[in-house]
C-alpha cells in the first residue's frame, strides 16, 4: 500500500515538473537583476528567497481569486538558471492536476505587483515577468499647467513694465507742454531759422551740397 | 532745434554693447559648433580667421561708417550716397521684416521651454503613457522623447506643409510675450534699448562660462571636445569649406540688414569707430568658438552616454539570452563576451546578432546637428542627464532668450530708423509708432504657430535673408567703392575719425570684397539651380522620425516670391527715381523757359 502511495506521489511531482518548462502555455518565466538594482547590497539567491517568492505569488493568487486557498506547494518553479530567471505555473488548490490559466495568473500579478516588488525590494524593471507589461504610473497631472503660470508672472511683470513706460513717457510730455507756452516765442525764431537752413534733418540736403560739387563742370 | 535733435546712445560703451548683442546671436551657438565639425574641426579656424579679416571687419567698418556719417537709417543713408541706390536700403528694410516676422518664433519656443523647466521631472526627459497606461505613445517610443516633446507638444506638427491646422494657443502666448518683451525694449528707440543691452549683451556670457565648467566636469566631455579640436586638414582642400566660412563670418555679423547703419546713425560724429568694429568682430568670432567648445565638450558627454547606455542594453540582452549571471558581464568586456559567446553559441547568437555590436562612440560622435534641432533637442537631451536638469535648463533657456531677444532687437531697429527717418512717420509719436511695427510683425507672425507654421518657418529661415543679403551688401560695397566713390569716403571717416584709413581697408573694400562676395552669390546660384526642387523635412508621425520632402508648387512660388520682393527693390526704386527726376527735369526746364521768355 505505501508503495503505491509513494509511485503515485512520485508520479503525481513528475508529471507537475512536466508540465512546468520553458514556453509553457500555462505559466510565466521571471527574471530578476538583484544585483542591478541593489549593488553591494545585493543578497544571494538561494532556497530560502525562492520560498519567499512562492509564497508571495501564493498571496497574489488568494488575493486575486477570492476564497481560494493558494499554499506554496501550488506554485510549481522549475527551470532556475544563473541568471536568476526561472518558469513557474500555478495549480489550483482544489486539484493539483489542474493548471490556473494564464490570463488568471497574469490578473492576479498585475493587482500585487508593487507588493511583490517590494518583498524583494526589487521594481517593475529589475522584478521582470516576461510578457506582462507592468502597469505604467502616469506623471501626476496638475490642474492648472505650471508653464502657465509662469507665463503669467513674467506676463503680468512685462505688462507692468510698459505700462509704467507709457505712462512716464506721457507725464513728461505733459510736463514739457506745460512748459512750452513760455518757450514759444523763441521756438519762432529758431523755426525761421531752421527754415533758412534748409530742413535740419533731411540729411539730402547736406549732401547736395558735395553733389553740386561733381555737377559743376569748372 | 533741440526737439528734433536726433537720440543718441548714452555713451560708446552702451554702442558697442548694442552692436554685441547683436551680432551674437543664435547662430554662433547652433551655426558654427556644425561647420566646425563638418569641415574638419580645428582646421576651420583657418579660413573662418582668413575671412574674418578679409570679409567681415572691412564690411562691418564700411556700414558703421556709413551710419555714422549719415546719421540716417538705411534708406535715407543709401538716397543720400547716391538717389538712384536708395533702394538698397528698401530691400534692407525688406529683408529686416522677414527676419523680424520669423526670428521671434524662436524666442516663443525658448519662453516656451523656459516655462516647462519649473517642474520636478522635465517634460521632455520622459514619454508620456498612453491612455492604456500599458506603454508610452507609439510616436515618442518611436521617436526620442526630446523629439517628441518638439514635435509633437511644442509645435504640433503636421505631416506637411499643405496640412493645415489651428493655431496652438500655448505657443501663441509665448509668441505674445516675446512681441510684448521686444516693444518693452524698444518703446523709446535708443534710451531704453540702450539700457537693455548692458544685460542681453553680458549675461549669455556668464552662461556660457558657467556652462563651460559644467561641460568640462561632465563624465565623457573630454571626448567631444578632442573630437572637435583634431584638425583634419584635408577640408581645406575643398572649396565648400571656405564658402561655408566666408558665408557664416557674412551672417553672422548681421551685415546687410542695415541694423548696423541704423545702431551707428545714433552715435556722435566722432565716435572713433574703426576700433569698435574690430572689437565687435573679434568679440563676435571669440563667441562662436567658445561657444562651440561647451557644444562639443556636450556633445562629448551626451555621446558617451549614448554610448554607454548602448553597451548596457547589449550587455542586459547577452545575460537574458544566454542565462548568465549578473557579474559575468559589465561594461569593459561587453565586447569581448560578445565575440565568445559567438563563438561557443552561434545558432542562438545569430538570433540577436542584429542587436549588438553596433555600439560605437565615432558613430556618436560624428552625429552632427545644426539649427533648432540642436538647440532644443540635443541640447535638452543632454541637459536631462544632468543632474539638477531643472536648474541646467532654466540657464541655458535663459542664455537662447537673451541671445535671441539681443538679435531682435537689431532687426526691428533696422525697419523703425529707416521708417522714422521719413516725415509722415515724425508726426505720430514714437512710442505709438513702435507699438505699430511690433503689432503687425506679430499679428503676420501669429502664422507659424500653427500646425504648419514650423514648414514655413524653414522657408523663411532658409531662403529669406540668405540669397538678398548676398546681393544687397554686393552693391553696397560696389557703391560705397565705386559709385560714391572710395576717395569721397575716405575724406568722411577722416572727418569723422580724424585719420585716414589705412591702405588695408582700401584694397578690400575696392577689391578684395566686392570679388568674394561675387563668388558666394554665383555660388548660391549654381547651388540653388543644380539642387533641384528645393526639399524640407517632414515630421513623419508613423516613422517617428524626418522625412526629406519636396516643396509644393505654391511652396516653391513663394520661396521665388521671397527672393525676388527684396533683391527687386533695388531696380525698382532706380527706376522710379530715374522716372522722377526726367519729370521733374522737364518741369524744371519749362520753368526756365517761361522765366527766361517772362524775363
Amino acid at each position: 500500500m505505501l508503495d503505491k502511495i509513494l509511485f503515485l506521489l512520485c508520479l503525481a511531482s513528475a508529471l507537475a515538473d512536466e508540465r512546468c518548462m520553458p514556453d509553457t502555455p500555462h505559466g510565466f518565466q521571471v527574471r530578476l537583476s538583484i544585483k542591478t538594482a541593489l549593488g553591494d547590497e545585493a543578497y544571494v539567491w538561494n532556497e530560502n528567497e525562492m520560498f519567499l517568492f512562492r509564497a508571495s505569488l501564493a498571496f497574489a493568487m488568494r488575493n486575486h481569486m477570492n476564497g481560494q486557498q493558494f499554499e506554496v506547494s501550488n506554485i510549481i518553479v522549475c527551470n532556475e538558471t544563473m541568471r536568476v530567471s526561472f518558469w513557474f505555473i500555478v495549480t489550483s488548490p482544489l486539484d493539483t492536476s489542474q493548471l490556473i490559466d494564464q490570463e488568471n495568473v497574469e490578473a492576479a500579478i498585475r493587482q500585487s505587483r508593487n507588493r511583490i516588488n517590494s518583498a524583494f525590494l526589487l521594481t517593475d524593471k529589475t522584478l521582470e515577468f516576461v510578457d506582462i507589461l507592468p502597469t505604467l504610473a502616469t506623471l501626476y497631472t496638475h490642474p492648472t499647467p505650471p508653464w502657465l503660470i509662469v507665463f503669467g508672472v513674467v506676463m503680468g511683470a512685462v505688462g507692468a513694465g510698459i505700462i509704467i513706460m507709457l505712462v512716464s513717457s506721457v507725464v513728461q510730455k505733459k510736463r514739457k507742454t506745460n512748459g512750452k507756452p513760455q518757450d514759444k516765442d523763441d521756438d519762432e525764431e529758431t523755426r525761421v531759422k531752421t527754415v533758412e537752413n534748409g530742413d535740419a534733418h533731411d540729411g539730402v540736403h547736406n549732401m547736395s551740397f558735395s553733389e553740386d560739387e561733381r555737377f559743376t563742370k569748372m | 532745434m533741440e526737439k528734433d535733435a536726433r537720440p543718441n546712445w548714452d555713451s560708446p560703451m552702451q554702442f558697442v554693447l548694442a552692436c554685441v548683442s547683436y551680432a551674437v546671436g543664435l547662430g554662433n551657438v547652433w551655426r558654427f559648433p556644425y561647420l566646425c565639425q563638418m569641415h574638419g574641426g580645428g582646421g576651420f579656424l583657418i579660413p573662418y580667421f582668413i575671412m574674418l579679416l578679409v570679409e567681415g571687419v572691412p564690411l562691418f567698418y564700411m556700414e558703421l561708417a556709413i551710419g555714422q556719417k549719415m546719421r540716417l537709417g538705411s534708406i535715407g543713408a543709401w538716397t543720400a550716397i547716391s538717389p538712384y541706390l536708395g533702394g538698397v536700403g528698401l530691400a534692407s528694410v525688406v529683408t529686416s521684416l522677414y527676419l523680424c516676422l520669423y526670428y521671434n518664433i524662436i524666442n516663443a519656443w525658448s519662453f516656451w521651454y523656459l516655462f516647462h523647466s519649473f517642474q520636478s521631472v522635465l517634460p521632455w526627459a520622459v514619454c508620456p503613457i498612453n491612455a492604456n497606461r500599458t506603454a508610452p505613445i507609439e510616436e515618442c517610443e518611436r521617436a526620442s522623447p526630446t523629439q517628441y516633446f518638439f514635435y509633437r507638444e511644442t509645435l504640433n506638427i503636421s505631416s506637411t506643409i499643405e496640412e493645415n491646422g489651428g493655431i496652438h494657443t500655448g505657443q501663441a502666448l509665448c509668441f505674445l510675450l516675446t512681441w510684448v518683451i521686444t516693444y518693452l525694449c524698444v518703446v523709446r528707440g535708443v534710451q531704453s534699448t540702450g539700457k537693455v543691452v548692458y544685460f542681453t549683451a553680458t549675461f549669455p556670457y556668464v552662461v556660457l562660462f558657467i556652462y563651460l565648467i559644467r561641460g568640462f566636469t561632465l563624465h565623457g566631455a573630454v571626448n567631444g571636445v578632442k573630437y572637435m579640436f583634431t584638425p583634419k586638414m584635408d577640408q581645406l582642400a575643398n572649396p565648400t569649406t571656405w564658402i561655408n566660412a566666408a558665408t557664416q563670418i557674412f551672417f553672422s555679423l548681421g551685415l546687410g540688414f542695415g541694423s548696423l547703419i541704423a545702431f551707428s546713425s545714433y552715435n556722435q560724429y566722432n565716435n572713433n569707430f574703426e576700433r569698435q568694429a574690430i572689437t565687435v568682430s573679434l568679440i563676435n568670432s571669440g563667441t562662436s568658438i567658445f561657444a562651440s567648445i561647451v557644444t562639443f565638450a556636450i556633445y562629448g558627454f551626451k555621446a558617451t552616454i549614448n554610448y554607454e547606455n548602448c553597451l548596457e542594453r547589449t550587455r542586459i540582452l547577452l545575460l537574458n539570452t544566454f542565462n548568465l549571471a549578473e557579474d559575468t558581464i559589465n561594461m569593459d568586456n561587453v565586447f569581448e563576451w560578445i565575440e565568445k559567446l559567438n563563438a561557443t553559441y552561434p545558432e542562438q547568437f545569430n538570433e540577436i546578432a542584429n542587436d549588438t555590436g553596433n555600439c560605437d562612440l565615432e558613430k556618436e560622435l560624428a552625429t552632427a546637428v545644426e539649427g533648432p534641432g540642436l538647440a532644443f533637442i540635443v541640447y535638452s537631451e543632454a541637459i536631462t542627464n544632468m543632474p539638477l536638469s531643472q536648474l541646467w535648463s532654466v540657464l541655458y533657456f535663459i542664455m537662447l532668450l537673451l541671445l535671441g531677444v539681443g538679435s531682435m532687437l537689431g532687426n526691428i531697429t533696422a525697419i523703425i530708423t529707416p521708417l522714422q527717418d521719413f516725415k509722415a512717420a515724425s508726426r505720430i509719436s514714437s512710442e505709438l509708432f513702435n507699438g505699430l511695427v511690433c503689432l503687425f510683425c506679430l499679428l503676420l507672425g501669429l502664422g507659424f504657430t500653427t500646425t504648419s507654421g514650423n514648414y514655413w518657418f524653414t522657408i523663411f529661415n532658409d531662403y529669406g535673408a540668405t540669397f538678398s543679403l548676398l546681393f544687397i551688401v554686393l552693391i553696397e560695397v560696389i557703391t560705397v567703392s565705386y559709385i560714391y566713390g572710395i576717395k569721397r569716403f575716405e575724406k568722411d571717416i577722416e572727418d569723422m575719425l580724424g585719420h585716414r584709413p589705412n591702405w588695408y581697408w582700401k584694397i578690400m573694400w575696392v577689391a578684395i570684397s566686392p570679388l568674394l562676395l561675387i563668388v558666394l552669390f554665383v555660388f548660391y546660384i549654381v547651388n540653388y539651380i543644380m539642387g533641384g526642387t528645393p526639399t524640407y523635412q517632414a515630421w513623419d508621425k508613423e516613422e517617428g522620425k524626418s522625412v526629406l520632402t519636396e516643396y509644393p508648387v505654391f511652396g516653391q512660388v513663394f520661396i521665388a516670391l521671397l527672393l525676388v520682393s527684396s533683391v527687386s527693390c533695388v531696380p525698382l526704386t532706380a527706376l522710379y527715381v530715374f522716372c522722377r527726376k526726367r519729370k521733374h527735369g522737364k518741369a524744371h526746364k519749362q520753368q526756365h523757359a517761361l522765366n527766361a521768355v517772362s524775363a
